[in-house]
């Protein structure tokens, strides 16, 4: 029943229509001011339908867009730690982008294809493989902080365990000089994190920046990854610091793997 | 089948007395004059839209071939009010008269509604014929006198051609 109206009143528009554009047709072609006038009309329409089609083309090409500016940034960022390399400089300073202070880290711009957000053991598909110079156990980070570890490698895609994976944990520092500790997912929130292992007789400041610490083979030292919040003595002896991170884990896209090139050598001594 | 053929008839002659007032009666450059969205709001309820949309057409059409005018202008204001019938019909008569397709009478629905239904088609119909008449190149102030004088004379000259129209009246 409902579908007979539509179809009836389909049909009926369709005539509608019809009869208005021959009776326009006609009376473009009995009046020259009328004829100017409906062509001036058609000229606005084509206009319109042209402007919404421009509009419509290019917030398709954003993502193309996006990916371009990604790779500009990339390259950019390169270039910033080869100038600071050159420049003698082995601390990052206050910009926030990845810094490698010793020139023995490899740096790759990828994209998240796929991102686990909804349990306690979320991972991720990274968009690049083997093919591309991923290796495993390679680090995820971005300008605001570590995302996450390469597990697995494909030819084209790697399988990456996020941060906010119960059994990831990282080594960072509070401030670029401050004591070090292990930072691990809070499992709770999206931007939420636990630094522990910190020793007790440390005087705190709520708000401090903590950083990469550099003593992980996986990641440079001195990425920013968040601020400190609120802290709770542990068994008497250790801080348990929480951390709210910078990155949002939600609207990650693009990322930078980054692959220590000596971390065969140092994995080696370590079993020697 | 009688009562079609006997509207079928009025239809045609109020058609000839409409192309008369094209050619005849130029009373302002603000006065259009016109009975057909009267005579296409009171086509009978049995026909549908597509038909009525199509007899509108070629009333229009006609008016505009046989009387002094732009072809195409009457056939282009008049569809739109053949699409709008039943609506308005639904409007002002209530959804009984679609439903049992009733013949509209002043006996039964009385002038004041008649009069309401003639005034909005006369409305729809002159907005459509005034602006393409128009293209844009008369002020708005004139349009509007325009409308509202059309609409005025139009909606008296339409009474009396309901009054022929419809059936009830003629007993």
């Amino acid at each position: 029943m409902r579908r007979t109206r539509d179809i009836s009143l389909t049909v009926i528009a369709a005539i509608f229509i019809i009869l208005e554009i021959a009776a326009l047709s006609m009376l473009r072609h009995s009046g020259t001011i009328q004829n100017m006038w409906i062509s001036r009309c058609i000229h606005v329409i084509q206009a319109n339908l042209w402007g919404s089609g421009e509009s419509i083309r290019y917030y398709f090409s954003l993502k193309k867009k996006n990916d371009e500016l990604a790779e500009e940034n990339f390259r950019l960022s390169q270039e910033v730690r080869h100038y600071r390399l050159a420049a003698g400089e082995t601390q990052a300073m206050d910009i926030c982008t990845a810094a490698d202070t010793a020139g023995r880290f490899r740096y790759i711009p990828a994209t998240i294809v796929k991102l686990g957000n909804n349990s306690q053991h979320n991972y991720m598909i990274i968009g690049k493989g083997y093919e591309d110079g991923i290796e495993e156990r390679s680090g995820i980070i971005t300008a605001k902080g570590v995302i996450g570890v390469i597990d697995a490698v494909g030819k084209h895609y790697s399988y990456a365990l996020s941060f906010r994976n119960a059994g990831i944990s990282i080594s960072a520092r509070i401030g670029r000089t401050g004591p070090v500790g292990s930072l691990n997912w809070d499992g709770m929130t999206s931007h939420g994190a636990i630094l522990s292992e910190i020793p007790h007789h440390i005087r705190l400041t709520q708000g401090d920046t903590v950083f990469t610490s550099g003593y992980s083979s996986m990641f440079p030292p001195d990425i920013p990854l968040g601020t400190t919040s609120g802290s709770r003595v542990v068994n008497g002896a250790t801080y348990e610091i929480s951390v709210s991170l910078f990155e949002d884990f939600s609207t990650l896209r693009y990322v930078t793997i980054v692959n220590n090139t000596g971390k065969k050598e140092i994995e080696k001594l370590e079993k020697e | 089948m009688k009562t079609a053929q006997h509207f079928g008839l009025i239809f045609l002659m109020m058609a000839a007395v409409q192309i008369i007032i094209c050619n005849c009666f130029h009373l302002s450059a603000y006065v259009s004059l016109s009975v057909l969205p009267a005579m296409v709001l009171f086509i009978p309820l049995n026909i549908g839209t597509v038909l009525s949309m199509l007899i509108a057409f070629g009333t229009g059409l006609a008016v505009d071939a046989l009387g002094e005018g732009l072809i195409g202008l009457n056939a282009l204001a008049l569809v739109p009010v053949a699409l709008l019938r039943i609506p308005v019909t639904r409007l002002v008569f209530g959804e009984d008269v679609i439903e049992r397709q009733e013949d509209i009478s002043f006996r039964k629905f009385g002038a004041g509604k008649i009069a309401t239904a003639i005034l909005i088609m006369q409305a729809l119909f002159l907005a459509v014929y005034i602006i393409a008449d128009g293209a844009g190149t008369r002020p708005f102030w004139f349009n509007a006198a325009r409308f509202a004088a059309s609409l005025a004379s139009g909606c008296i000259l339409s009474m009396i051609a309901a009054s022929v129209l419809l059936p009830d009246t003629k007993k």
